[in-house]
C-alpha cells in the first residue's frame, strides 16, 4: 500500500460522492467506506504493517478523509431523508393500497336535502323545521282545505290515538295527526312572524299508503315559500327555474302547468324535460317526455286570513316537493324501499 | 275523465289534430294522462282537480276547448214537444231539505227496453262504461255529456205513486245493483216508496227497481243531494261509483235540467216512451255571484301587463259576463264554475288561458331577517364528525308494532298509537331509535357485511303530561369484526363497547362538552351524563351466533344547550412538564374513570393531565385483574418545577393508588 493508492482511493470516494442523489445511495455508500467491513476501517487496520513515519502521515489522511465523509453524511443524510423521492420505494411496495381511515356515508336523501337547502340559502331563504305531530287546523284547515272536501281525498293521512280521558273530554275538538306534507310549517312561521319571509323547510311526511316500488307511507318534502309586498307569479318561475337548472343542469327544460291545490291561487305543477329520454318518451316519464317534479303556486288569500296576514298588502308564492323522486331520479334509484332499507351496499355509494 | 275526440267535436269545432289538442288542454290545466287511437276516434283521459266539478262531463270539457281556440261551443236544443203534462197525484216528499236540494221526477211510459243503437254502444264502451240497456246507456250518456247523474227505477216496482228522499232507518236493508246487500244505518240518504229502500242517494240504484227487459214504465230521477252525505256514505260503504264521485263534488241546477231534458228527448227517440209527468221538489236558491276586478291584480300577482281587452276576451270565453264600470270589471260567475269566489280565482282564469308559458321569470329581492336555525347548524355538525369517524347515516321508519318495542325491551304504554295504521307495522310511533338500528344492523351482517357501523337522527315520540312529544334523538350502532390494513400488515378488531364510547367522547369533544361522565346503570349498560343530567346511554344486545352489537341513544334535544361551537384559543404553557408514569395491576371491576378523577384530586396543585395510556390483560397479568398505564403530567404556571417538588406529590399519587385502589405497582 503506497500513497499512490491512497490517492486513487481518495479520487474513487470523490467521484462517487458525485454520484450520490438519494438516501439509499448515501447508505450503500456508507456501508462501503464506514462500515465495520468498509474501505477506510480495513485501510485503518493496514496501518499496523507500515513504517512509523508512513503510518503517520497516511494516518493523518485516512482521519482527514474520514472526517470528511462523516460530515459529508450528516449534511446530505437529512436532505435525502426528506425529499422522499418516489425511487426510494419498491414497485410492489408502491401498488399495495394505501392506508387511511376509513369515512363513513351521508344517507343520499340527506345529500338531496342539503344540495337543494343549499341552493334555497344562497338565493336568501332560510331553513325552518316543524314538528311531524301536527293539529288537523296547521295540516289542512289554515291551509284552505276544508273538512270532509274532495280536496282532502289526496291527503290520506294517520291520525293519532288520543289517551282515554282526553277522548272522553268535549273540548278537545282538534285531532292530532302526522303531518302529511310540510306545509303546515307554512302556517306555523308565517303566525309567528311578519314578512318578509323566505323560508324553505325539509321533513319527513307521512301518508297511509301501501308499500311499494313508489311509494312509501314514510318519505321527504322540501316546502318553500316567499311572502313580501310585492311578490309574483314570475318571481314563483324564476326561483324554480334557478333551483332546478342548479339540481338538474342548465340545459333542463320546463313547463308550468295550471293545476289546483287548496293554498294557492293560481297554482301550477312544474315539469322538466324528461332527463332520462331527454324528452323523446321513455319508461321512467311514461312516454311523456316530461317529468312532474314540484307543486307551486301563489298563496291562497285564505291562507293570508288564517295567519292574520293582509292579502291585499301581502303576495307570495309557495312551493313543495318529493325529495325521494328528486334522489331517484339524480341517483337513478328505481325503488324507493331502497331509501329505507338501509344496506350498506346502497349506502356506501354515496 | 275520459271523452273521445269526435265526441267532444260534436260540442266544439275542433281544428286541432288529437296530440296537439292534448298538449292545449295540458297547459291549461287539464291534464291528459292517456291518449289513444281507438275505434277510428281518439279516447282522451284527463285528470280532473277537484276544484272543477264542471269539467266532469264533454260539454264542460267543449267550452274550455273553445275558450282555448277561439271556437263557439255548440249546444243543441231539444224539441219537447211531445210532452202534454198529465196531472198527476204522484208525489215526491223531501224529508230535510237539507239533505236533497232538488228532486225532479219524469215519468216516461211504453217504453221499449232492448239494447242501445250502436253509435251509443260504442260511446260508452270507448270512455270504459259497460252498456247494459238502452235506458240505462242513455242516462249515463247524458252524465257524460252534462255531468248530471240521471237514475231510471221501474215504475212499476214502486209501491204507491210517490217517491221519498230520506234517511235510512237503523239495519234497514237494501240490495244494491252489485249485488251486494247492504245494511244502511240513519246516515245514509235513501230513495224510498212508502215501503222500501229503491236506491242509495246518488251512489247507486237497488236490484228492486232496477230496469229489466219487462220494464214499460220508469220514473226518471235528476237530483242534487248534499254532497258532504254522498262523500260520508261513500266512504263508509266504500264503493265509488260515477255518480257518487260527481255527487260529492257538487251539481247545479240550471245543468240539472238541460241533462234530464236532453234523456227525455233521447229516451222518446230510441225507446218510444212518451213522458206524461214532469215534477219538482225543492226550488234552490238562486244567488248569482258577482266578483269586482281590478285588472291591476293581474300585474299585481302575475307580473305581467295584459290588456284589458284581452282580459274581457278570455273571461267571457270562459262564459263569465264582464261588465266594464269604472274602476273594476264586474263579473258574473256562471253558476257551473263554483271553484270561482274571489279576485285571484280570476286571475288565475286569466293566466291558465293567457299560458304560464308567456308568462316571464324575474327574480325577486329576498330581505328576510331570519336569524339561522342553530339546530340545524348542530345537526349538520353532529354528522360531520360521525361521517369522519366513519359511520353511516340511515334513515329508518319512524312508525313501528308494539312487539318490536317489547322485545326489545321498551315499555310500549308510553308509545303513541296510530289510529288508522294500514299495517301492525304502522301501530305505534317508536320511542326510540335502537330497534331500528339493530335490525339495520342485523340486515348488513346477513349480507355478509364484515362490520356495521351507523347512526340516525330522527325523531322519536312518547306521551308526556298526556300529550305526544316529539324529541330529537341520535342513535349509534356498532357491530362486528373490522379488519384494518396497517404498515404491519392486516389487524382484526372487533366492535366493541369502547369503539361507542370513543365515538360519542370524540363526538362531545369536538362539539365542545367536557362535563360529562360515564356511570354504569342497573340495566348492565352505561349511562351518559352531561352535568347531573342524564342524556343518554349505551348498552349491548346480543344477536346471530355470538356476535353482540352495541347501541348507544342520546337525546340531541337535551344535547343541544350544552354544545359550544366557539373556539378560543390558550397561549402554550410556558413552564416545562414533568411527565412520570405508573403502571399497575388492578383487580378488574374497579371503575377506572373513578380512579382518574381520585389521582387529579391526589395531585393538586401541580398534577394537569392524568390519562390512561396503556391497558394490557392476558400473560402478564394474574387472573381477574388488569394492567394499567398511567401517565402524570405536573407543571406549574408560574415557574419551573423541580424534582424536588413533583417526587413528594407523585408519590402520594402512587400511595394513593395503591391503599385506595388495592393496585399492585409493577
Amino acid at each position: 500500500m503506497s500513497d499512490f493508492d491512497f490517492d486513487q482511493i481518495q479520487k474513487t470516494v470523490e467521484a462517487e460522492l458525485e454520484r450520490i442523489t438519494s438516501f439509499q445511495q448515501l447508505q450503500v455508500f456508507q456501508h462501503k467506506y464506514l462500515g465495520r467491513k468498509g474501505v477506510i476501517p480495513s485501510l485503518t487496520r493496514q496501518l499496523s504493517k507500515l513504517e512509523p513515519v508512513q503510518r503517520r502521515q497516511l494516518g493523518q489522511r485516512i482521519n482527514a478523509l474520514k472526517q470528511r465523509l462523516i460530515n459529508y453524511i450528516a449534511e446530505k443524510e437529512p436532505l435525502f431523508k426528506t425529499q422522499a423521492s418516489s425511487q426510494s420505494f419498491s414497485l410492489s411496495e408502491l401498488s399495495l393500497p394505501g392506508i387511511a381511515q376509513e369515512l363513513g356515508h351521508l344517507h343520499p336523501i340527506t345529500r338531496v336535502i342539503e344540495e337543494i337547502c343549499g341552493v334555497f340559502m344562497r338565493m336568501g331563504f332560510s331553513v325552518v323545521e316543524g314538528p311531524e305531530i301536527e293539529t288537523e287546523y296547521n295540516n289542512f284547515t289554515g291551509l284552505n282545505i276544508p273538512l270532509e272536501h274532495p280536496a282532502r281525498d289526496v291527503f290520506d293521512t294517520f291520525y293519532l290515538e288520543p289517551r282515554a280521558w282526553i277522548r272522553d273530554r268535549k273540548e278537545l275538538k282538534e285531532r292530532l295527526l302526522l303531518r302529511s306534507h310540510t306545509s303546515p310549517v307554512q302556517i306555523r312561521v308565517m303566525r309567528a312572524r311578519k314578512p318578509p319571509l323566505a323560508v324553505v323547510v325539509p321533513g319527513r311526511v307521512y301518508r297511509p299508503d301501501a308499500v311499494d316500488a313508489s311509494h312509501s307511507f314514510m318519505f321527504h318534502q322540501i316546502e318553500g315559500f316567499m311572502v313580501d309586498e310585492d311578490i309574483r307569479f314570475s318571481d314563483l318561475k324564476g326561483v324554480l327555474e334557478v333551483f332546478l337548472k342548479a339540481i338538474f343542469g342548465q340545459e333542463i327544460s320546463m313547463r308550468f302547468r295550471p293545476h289546483f291545490f287548496p293554498f294557492t291561487e293560481p297554482s301550477a305543477e312544474v315539469d322538466i324535460g324528461c332527463i332520462i329520454c331527454k324528452g323523446e318518451g321513455c319508461s321512467v316519464c311514461s312516454r311523456k317526455g316530461w317529468l312532474e317534479i314540484l307543486g307551486a303556486g301563489m298563496i291562497h288569500p285564505n291562507v293570508f286570513k288564517n295567519v292574520g296576514y293582509d292579502p291585499n298588502k301581502y303576495t307570495g308564492f309557495a312551493f313543495g316537493l318529493g325529495v325521494e323522486r328528486i334522489a331517484m331520479l339524480k341517483y337513478s334509484i328505481n325503488d324507493i324501499r331502497l331509501f329505507f332499507e338501509n344496506d350498506l351496499r346502497f349506502l356506501k355509494q354515496f | 275523465m275520459r271523452f273521445t275526440y269526435n265526441w267532444l267535436n260534436e260540442f266544439v269545432e275542433i281544428k286541432l289534430k288529437p296530440q296537439a289538442l292534448a298538449q292545449v288542454l295540458t297547459m291549461a290545466g287539464l291534464e291528459v294522462v292517456f291518449l289513444e287511437e281507438k275505434e277510428g276516434d281518439f279516447v282522451f283521459e284527463i285528470e280532473i282537480t277537484s276544484n272543477r266539478p264542471d269539467l266532469l262531463s264533454i260539454i264542460g270539457i267543449a267550452r274550455e276547448v273553445a275558450a282555448l281556440t277561439g271556437k263557439k261551443l255548440k249546444l243543441g236544443s231539444f224539441s219537447l214537444k211531445s210532452y202534454r203534462g198529465f196531472n198527476s197525484n204522484f208525489k215526491i216528499e223531501i224529508e230535510d231539505r237539507n239533505d236533497c236540494l232538488l228532486y225532479n221526477a219524469k215519468i216516461i211510459k211504453n217504453i221499449k227496453v232492448g239494447s242501445s243503437p250502436d253509435w251509443l254502444k260504442q260511446r260508452l264502451e270507448l270512455v270504459g262504461c259497460r252498456s247494459i240497456n238502452n235506458i240505462v246507456d242513455i242516462t249515463n250518456y247524458v252524465m257524460f255529456v252534462w255531468g248530471q247523474p240521471l237514475h231510471a227505477f221501474d215504475l212499476d216496482k214502486l209501491d204507491d205513486c210517490c217517491i221519498i228522499v230520506r234517511r235510512a232507518k237503523d239495519k234497514e236493508e237494501l240490495i244494491t245493483l252489485d249485488g251486494q246487500k247492504r245494511i244502511l244505518d240513519p246516515q245514509t240518504l235513501i230513495i224510498a216508496d212508502k215501503k222500501k229502500a229503491l236506491a242509495l242517494a246518488g251512489i247507486i240504484g237497488g236490484e228492486n227497481s232496477q230496469i229489466s227487459q219487462n220494464t214499460q214504465h220508469i220514473l226518471l230521477e235528476a237530483a242534487i243531494f248534499n254532497p258532504l252525505i254522498i262523500r260520508r256514505t261513500r266512504q263508509r260503504l266504500g264503493i265509488q261509483t260515477e255518480s257518487a264521485y260527481r255527487f260529492e263534488r257538487g251539481l247545479e241546477p240550471q245543468i240539472l235540467k238541460s241533462a234530464s231534458w236532453e234523456a227525455v228527448d233521447l229516451m222518446r227517440r230510441i225507446c218510444g216512451g212518451m213522458l206524461i209527468l214532469d215534477k219538482t221538489q225543492g226550488r234552490p236558491k238562486k244567488k248569482d255571484k258577482i266578483i269586482y276586478f281590478n285588472s291591476q291584480q293581474v300585474k299585481r300577482s302575475l307580473g305581467i301587463e295584459i290588456d284589458q281587452k284581452k282580459i274581457i276576451t278570455i273571461l267571457v270565453s270562459l262564459g263569465f259576463k264582464v261588465k266594464k264600470q269604472k274602476k273594476a270589471l264586474k263579473i258574473g260567475i256562471p253558476s257551473y264554475r263554483k271553484d270561482i269566489s274571489l279576485e285571484m280565482d280570476i286571475v288565475e282564469e286569466i293566466a291558465r288561458i293567457y299560458g304560464y308559458e308567456n308568462i316571464p321569470t324575474s327574480l325577486p329581492k329576498v330581505l328576510t331577517k331570519i336569524e339561522p336555525d342553530l339546530k340545524r347548524t348542530y345537526i349538520l355538525k353532529i354528522k360531520d364528525i360521525l361521517i369522519g369517524l366513519g359511520l353511516d347515516e340511515v334513515l329508518t321508519y319512524s312508525l313501528t308494532d308494539k312487539e318490536t318495542l317489547k322485545d326489545f325491551g321498551l315499555e310500549s304504554k308510553e308509545a303513541v298509537s296510530i289510529l288508522n295504521p294500514l299495517s301492525k307495522e304502522q301501530e305505534v310511533l317508536r320511542t326510540s331509535l335502537l330497534p331500528s338500528l339493530l335490525n339495520i344492523i342485523i340486515h348488513n351482517l346477513n349480507q355478509k357485511q364484515n362490520y356495521v357501523r351507523i347512526f340516525e337522527i330522527a325523531h322519536i315520540f312518547s306521551f308526556l303530561n298526556d300529550r305526544p312529544q316529539e324529541e330529537l334523538s341520535l342513535g349509534l350502532g356498532i357491530a362486528g369484526v373490522k379488519p384494518t390494513l396497517t404498515c404491519q400488515g392486516l389487524i382484526k378488531e372487533e366492535m366493541g363497547f369502547l369503539h361507542l364510547k370513543g365515538i360519542i367522547q370524540m363526538l362531545l369533544d369536538r362539539l365542545g362538552i367536557d362535563n360529562y361522565s360515564f356511570k354504569l346503570n342497573e340495566k348492565e349498560g352505561i349511562d351518559l351524563y352531561l352535568g347531573k343530567e342524564r342524556i343518554g346511554f349505551i348498552l349491548m344486545r346480543s344477536i346471530l351466533k355470538n356476535k353482540k352489537a352495541y347501541l348507544a341513544e342520546i337525546s340531541l334535544t337535551r344535547l343541544f344547550g350544552f354544545i359550544r361551537l366557539e373556539k378560543r384559543f390558550t397561549p402554550f404553557p410556558v413552564y416545562p412538564a414533568i411527565i412520570r408514569d405508573i403502571s399497575f395491576i388492578l383487580k378488574e371491576g374497579t371503575f377506572i374513570e373513578e380512579l382518574i378523577e381520585e389521582i387529579r384530586r391526589q395531585g393538586q396543585p401541580f398534577l394537569k393531565e392524568a390519562r390512561v395510556i396503556d391497558f394490557y390483560k392476558g400473560k402478564q397479568v394474574p387472573p381477574g385483574f388488569q394492567g394499567l398505564t398511567i401517565s402524570c403530567l405536573y407543571r406549574s404556571d408560574e415557574r419551573t418545577l423541580t424534582e424536588e417538588e413533583v417526587n413528594p406529590l407523585h408519590d402520594g399519587v402512587v400511595k394513593m393508588v395503591v391503599e385506595k385502589f388495592n393496585a399492585r405497582i409493577r
